[in-house]
């Protein structure tokens, strides 16, 4: 029998279905292992019932989004979370910089009051999530490695080293040798240093390493002279939505 | 004499073109703003004879970043363990890099050998390169005692003038040269500049740490205590740099996968660092190194003074990469003139 698969989308651009759509052959192969049941970008088919596997992309921005994602959790057995709005909130948490009234009226205008809208969160401030696939977009590689741990479930946890590790695995030049600032050394491995190995800094996509060595990284700033909050905005870019407490939204 | 031929420098090219034809060859090559990196030649247009030191030593073609040693199906219960290697000609390595190649030449031949790493070392034909000056201030190749060559490679190249002189150390190396044809014996004049180039350097390269070589082992067994650690532990973001650059770091992890089809899959061994958190994690979530001090301290030890009691050698080859890729800018040379420091400090009071 072969496993039902649904992708749903939350608030995000779905540019990690895009990539998805984008894997090509590998595709394929997946498939024969899997029957989509729910997929925007690449089929319209649409049937409702249990999902063996419930594949998220998004973050949850509104009450009726708590609503829908609880729902979803209640009829999947396995719930995995792709890229970096649906694995720690991503973009949208950039709104949460804000007082949300103030947020809302900036964005909306005089029709501010007909829309519903919380502070950002990721999926995992919600429900329970089995596995993250991380990353702006994610990384595909990683999706398929995730995807089969899925199936055959099995555990799979993200590299909790830097990304850096990656970087100098592919002999990249270090992008502090050139005088730029790179988040590479805080941000965690698994997308094989994507960004370095074309010639970008990290922008910290993947999010922060659980224990990001603060004092550390401080002295790198200085050693540099950049200026601390050049890095926590850089950072706020992604994990802003992490700084809601639990059940805060409910 | 008997060992030593002559190649001009401008037959470099030729020579490099010549061994490409049949063979794969490496060289020093720059890479990026101010890098350099091993890369595939196939003239020798690219090679940089002046660079300083690489971004990641030769090792990795001794043992390669990523490898697949087996490759498995589940439903037929096969397990076919792998080995990739290919012909290498490893143009232009440093002294302290040969020192580097001989360290992973004992650990990986210590039983239980490993036969990928063996195998793919034979068939690596390598070609010393001399350095008359520093590479830059990270070196400490003097303490070392790695500034000029002990072995480990099958021709050894000193430039001088407009002349390469070969020492030519085995018989591979020997068909090698005879296949080219482009040099000549060495005479008397060589040998005599030769000699002066030795003599020159034994002023340019000077321990850069005011320790004595033999006394370096001491230095960190009696430091296993000391507050230098905890300084550098304040400091390091562990991103395994240093132990990814360093050209005698050796551990790996292993790692299952599975193909799409859930029943075919590989093995890979991957290049592993004992700066990372979960390193030293054993099941049950003890780690033995929760501390980055102590995953420094751990690091240095295994270069200063575990390998000492265990090969009689040092692990430190005094390259300087470490020191040169720590994005938090924490200096080989400095934490030694930390310990000595202290050691001081504590004698006196
Ligand atoms: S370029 Fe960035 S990711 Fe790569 S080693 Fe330097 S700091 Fe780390
Ligand atoms: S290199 Fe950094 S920014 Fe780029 S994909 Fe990886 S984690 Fe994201
Ligand atoms: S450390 Fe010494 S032997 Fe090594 S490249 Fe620099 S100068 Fe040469
Ligand atoms: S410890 Fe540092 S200086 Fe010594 S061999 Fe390793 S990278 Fe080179
Ligand atoms: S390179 Fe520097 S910051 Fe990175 S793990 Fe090594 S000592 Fe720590």
């Amino acid at each position: 029998m072969k496993a039902k698969v649904a992708f749903f989308d939350f608030a995000c651009c779905e540019g990690c279905q895009l990539q998805i759509a984008n894997i090509g052959e590998a595709l394929l192969d997946v498939l024969d292992k899997i029957d989509v049941v729910e997929f925007r970008e690449v089929m319209s088919e649409k049937s409702g019932g249990d999902y063996d596997v419930a594949v998220i992309e998004g973050s949850i921005t509104t009450k009726h989004a708590i609503e829908r994602i609880k729902e979803i959790r209640s009829i999947a057995k396995v719930l995995i979370t792709i890229g970096a709005c649906a694995s720690i909130g991503g973009v949208n948490g950039m709104k949460n910089n804000f007082e949300l009234p103030e947020i809302k009226k900036y964005v909306y205008g005089e029709d501010e009051k007909y829309f519903d809208s919380v502070p950002t969160m990721a999926v995992d401030q919600v429900v329970k999530v089995d596995y993250y696939v991380h990353g702006c977009p994610m990384y595909v590689p990683e999706f398929v490695t995730v995807l089969k741990h899925a199936l055959m479930g099995l555990p799979y946890k993200a590299p909790e080293k830097s990304v850096c590790t990656e970087c100098k695995l592919n002999e990249n030049e270090c992008l502090f040798d050139r005088g730029l600032t790179c988040m590479g050394p805080v941000t965690r491995a698994g997308c094989n240093s994507w960004c370095v190995n074309n010639g970008n800094i990290c922008y910290g996509c993947r999010g922060m390493l659980d224990d990001p060595a603060k004092t550390g990284q401080i002295e790198i700033l200085k050693k540099h002279d950049i200026p601390l909050e050049w890095v926590t905005n850089k950072f706020n870019m992604y994990n802003k939505a992490k700084d809601v407490k639990e059940n805060e939204n409910e | 004499m008997e060992n030593l031929v002559i190649l001009k420098k401008e037959d470099l090219n030729d020579f490099v073109m010549q061994i490409a034809r049949t063979k794969k060859v490496v060289a020093p090559v720059r890479k990026g703003v101010k890098s350099f990196a091993f890369e595939e030649v196939t003239s020798g247009a690219r090679i940089d004879l002046d660079y300083t030191s690489t971004i990641l030593p030769p090792k990795k073609y001794f043992l390669p970043q990523k490898e697949t040693i087996i490759e498995y199906d589940k439903r037929k219960k096969e397990w076919t363990p792998t080995l990739y290697s290919e012909e290498i000609v490893l143009f232009g390595v440093h002294t302290c890099d040969l020192f580097g190649i001989q360290c992973l030449d004992i650990i990986f031949s210590e039983n239980p050998k490993d036969f990928n790493y063996i195998l793919r070392k034979n068939r690596i034909l390598i070609i010393g390169l001399e350095c008359s000056n520093y590479c830059d201030e990270n070196a400490s190749c003097a303490l070392m005692d790695n500034q000029n060559p002990n072995g480990g490679y099958d021709l050894f190249f000193t430039e001088i003038d407009d002349r390469f002189i070969i020492h030519v150390n085995t018989y591979h190396g020997e068909k090698l040269i005879n296949k080219t044809g482009l040099c000549t014996k060495a005479d008397k004049r060589d040998v005599s500049e030769l000699r002066l180039l030795k003599e020159r350097k034994r002023n340019v390269f000077k321990n850069e740490v005011d320790i004595p070589y033999a006394e370096l082992k001491p230095l960190f067994v009696n430091a296993m205590k000391s507050k230098v650690w905890d300084e550098i532990g304040e400091k390091c973001v562990s991103c395994g740099n240093c132990t990814n650059v360093c050209p005698t770091c050796y551990c790996f992890d292993i790692i299952d996968d599975i193909n799409l089809d859930l029943n075919t899959g590989t093995r890979t061994r991957v290049w592993d660092s004992c700066q990372n958190g979960s390193f030293a994690e054993v099941a049950g979530g003890e780690n033995f190194r929760e501390d980055r001090g102590e995953r420094q301290r751990h690091r240095l030890n295994r270069k200063f003074n575990y390998p000492v009691s265990k090969f009689r050698r040092y692990f430190c080859t005094g390259c300087g990469r470490c020191t040169r890729a720590c994005v938090a800018g924490i200096d080989l040379k400095e934490t030694i003139n930390a310990l000595i420091e202290e050691k001081k400090g504590n004698e006196n009071g």
